[in-house]
């Protein structure tokens, strides 16, 4: 039975389903803080979707070599944590694997924080934001959340990335299952993102910006990470990485874990604990078999 | 070949190319000059609320253009926009009236108003009194007395004073204007229009608790409490609720197209949804324009409903063609009824594009050769652009102080707009017919 001091929210945008859960605050007050949170999500989508003519990344797309543009903050902000993915998972993720099917080679571009700029330094920067997107905008929702004083908060997006701030009283977080509903795989989340990405919806989607081939993969992988920007991208990113490959990333990302399951198999790589196996049937008993995964 | 299809003097206004395909080259300016420093216009924002972040973001990506100073009444509002753009590297004096702006600054050039509708009329009259060109988002005013102060003050001072209008100076709606429907009359006779803004219920807007005003200063303001603060298009004595806040973009349209504001209003609307408000959550609105070649009848909707209410579009019917207009390159759409004549012509001219090709022309009534099932032919409109969609209405308006463009959308033009949405809050409120008379709706 769900628990009445939960409010839950939901709102259409990023052409899925977000989803505010807030625990500990009056429900007026908590409907009002999760618009705040979906109104920066739609301001969001406007200036991150490549299918928004006018968006900041539509307009990227339209620089020459040589051109730069100055972006929003939101804009800016993203393609750097992008950056940053890109280069410590070595390739495997990229918001332009998309490009080698469209272009003879990988687009290259540089970002310039001094005036909040992107510069096209080869071919055509057609950004995809679609494996970061969703989770950037859970951090940022987050950030209104604890603005407006809701610590203990649950973000979903999709389904696919979920970003969890305090737990509820009385509990050590929020309870998280990798896979489909009532996964028997779960742990306590707090304070840190969970993200899954999979064939099961939307089939081979995911390119290999490394060969321009789709996913190795065929079956889920999921990412544990401190912000939802970073657990999205990486679990992404595991789709495409040998297992050698995902234990060399977390060398980096060390503050990071990659669960994969192949079907029949489950394996953890990095350093968080690993995850509790058992089936409790309520909270107390959870609480009692589960492992718990939170960041201080 | 292809033709440059908006004129010389579209494209400075607009700052848009357009053609077949052809998209401006994001950030380029016009005449690449307002580089120099000598080209650097001084502004402040009024108003650091939703709508003043997304002139801002626009503002910001401008050559010439250096935001010196922004003014709110709310601390958090100020704060949070003088954080925001130091992170953005730039530096700005933060005000919290315009009084003290406009004492403050002696280097300004020209104004942004992006705060509550109440407020447009005295601030914009100040700061053109004070010598200042100003952008003022619509609606001019919640009254049509304030918003006809302003055309005045406009006329006496000379400066300029540009309406938020932005589909005014976007590249599609002047091209398909001036190209389509008046010059190749792609449309013939126009007949209808219909267009909508409908929407999905939301919550009020609230505060961080944190956050609220003090009673005496929201009192200073105007605002009897926080919740109207934040609420403050829902109540009559602040804003217009949704036939102004929403309907001013589509109306407006009908008036520039159709060359003429309506002869009369009926409309239907009550507060139906939220109980707190002031203004009609639901709307219906029919105008009759009085066009050379007869009567055509425009309708309105505004609707409380859900996100998949259909969004939001100004629908051209004539009874050759039909032409969907929205903001939303997605929603917009061109029909070609069998009757027309063809439009091969204008495809190849590059002013339409076939998405897919059609029967072959008939050029020999007594010949026919025949194949496969035809289909029917799909058109759509070549132009697109790549900036914000209030970038090019900005852009107007600083071309404009450089005299190197005449405003889209002046104060006169749009109080001539303005005064018929209003004209359809009282047709809902007397619950009968209003005729309207050209006269009238001129300030």
């Amino acid at each position: 039975m769900s628990d009445p001091s939960i409010h839950v929210f939901n709102h259409h945008a990023m052409a899925t389903q977000f989803q505010v859960r807030i625990a500990g605050e009056e429900k007026h007050y908590a409907a009002q803080a999760a618009q705040a949170a979906f109104a920066l999500t739609d301001n969001l989508e406007s200036q991150l979707s490549r299918f928004r003519e006018n968006s900041d990344i539509s307009q990227v797309a339209q620089l020459a070599p040589g051109e730069q543009l100055r972006v929003s903050e939101p804009a800016f902000a993203c393609l750097e944590i992008a950056k940053k993915m890109e280069l410590a998972t070595r390739g495997a993720f990229s918001i332009t694997a998309a490009a080698l099917i469209t272009q003879p080679g990988q687009p290259r571009w540089s970002l310039f924080e001094e005036h909040f700029s992107v510069r096209c330094d080869k071919g055509k920067l057609e950004f995809d934001l679609g494996a970061i997107g969703k989770g950037f905008a859970l951090d940022r929702m987050a950030e209104v959340l604890r603005e407006w004083d809701c610590p203990a908060f649950l973000l979903v997006a999709g389904g696919s990335s979920i970003l969890a701030g305090e737990p509820p009283l009385g509990t050590t977080g929020w309870s998280c299952g990798l896979g489909d509903d009532n996964s028997p795989r779960r742990f306590w989340l707090k304070n840190g993102s969970l993200s899954g990405s999979g064939l099961a919806v939307k089939g081979r989607h995911i390119v290999d910006s490394r060969t321009g081939e789709p996913a190795a993969r065929t079956n889920r992988a999921w990412a544990l990470s401190p912000t939802a920007a970073e657990s999205d991208a990486l679990s992404t990113a595991a789709m495409v990485l040998d297992e050698a490959n995902v234990s060399n990333v977390l060398l980096s990302l060390n503050d990071s874990s990659v669960w994969l399951h192949d079907g029949r198999e489950w394996k953890q790589f990095g350093g968080r604990k690993r995850i509790g196996e058992a089936q409790p049937r309520s909270n107390a008993a959870e609480e009692n078999h589960r492992q718990r995964a939170t960041f201080p | 070949m292809v033709n440059q299809p908006l004129t010389r003097r579209e494209f400075i206004g607009t700052t848009a190319a357009a053609g077949a395909g052809l998209m401006l080259a994001s950030g380029a300016d016009v005449f690449g000059q307002t580089k120099s420093a000598s080209g650097k216009m001084n502004v402040a924002l009024v108003g650091f609320g939703a709508q003043g972040r997304v002139l801002l973001e626009s503002l910001l990506k401008m050559d010439g253009i250096q935001l010196v100073a922004i003014c709110d009444i709310w601390e958090y509002a100020r704060t949070y926009g003088e954080r925001y753009l130091k992170k953005m590297g730039v530096e700005v004096r933060a005000y919290e009236n315009y009084e003290e702006l406009l004492g403050g600054e002696k280097d300004l050039q020209a104004v942004v108003v992006a705060c509550p509708d109440f407020w447009h009329a005295p601030i914009t009259n100040a700061c053109l009194k004070a010598g200042l060109d100003v952008y003022c988002e619509k609606m001019m005013s919640n009254t049509i007395e304030g918003a006809r102060s302003m055309v005045q003050t406009m006329r006496e001072t000379g400066k300029l004073l540009q309406i938020g209008h932005q589909r005014r100076s976007n590249p599609r709606y002047i091209f398909a204007l001036n190209r389509l429907v008046r010059d190749a009359k792609i449309l013939g006779r126009l007949t209808a229009a219909n267009g909508q803004w409908n929407r999905a219920v939301t919550e009020d807007f609230g505060w961080p608790k944190k956050a609220a005003m003090p009673p005496e200063e929201l009192a200073k303001y105007g605002y009897a409490d926080m919740h109207q603060f934040r609420n403050w298009r829902w109540f009559k004595n602040l804003g217009g609720g949704p036939l102004s806040d929403l309907g001013a973009h589509q109306i407006d349209i009908y008036n520039w197209w159709f060359g003429m504001p309506p002869k009369s209003v009926m409309a239907s609307g009550g507060i139906d949804y939220y109980k707190n408000h002031e203004w009609y959550d639901n709307a219906m609105v029919i105008y009759e324009y009085p066009l050379p070649d007869g009567v055509a009848r425009a309708f309105y909707e505004v609707q409380t409903t859900t996100s998949a209410g259909g969004g939001y579009f100004e629908y051209f019917m004539g009874d050759e063609g039909s032409l969907k207009m929205s903001e939303n390159p997605n929603l917009t759409a061109l029909y070609r009824e069998a009757r027309a004549p063809s439009w091969d012509g204008l495809v190849k001219k590059g002013y339409i594009r076939a998405k897919t090709n059609g029967a072959a022309a008939t050029p020999d009534a007594a010949r026919v050769d025949v194949r496969e099932t035809a289909q029917l032919a799909e058109y759509e409109i070549p132009v697109t652009f790549s900036k914000a969609i209030h970038q090019p209405h900005l852009e107007n308006f600083f071309n404009a102080m450089r005299g190197k463009a005449r405003l889209n959308c002046p104060a006169d033009e749009a109080f001539s707009s303005e005064y018929v949405i209003h004209k359809a809050n009282e047709a809902i409120a007397a619950q009968k017919m209003i005729t309207i008379t050209p006269q009238e709706t001129k300030a």
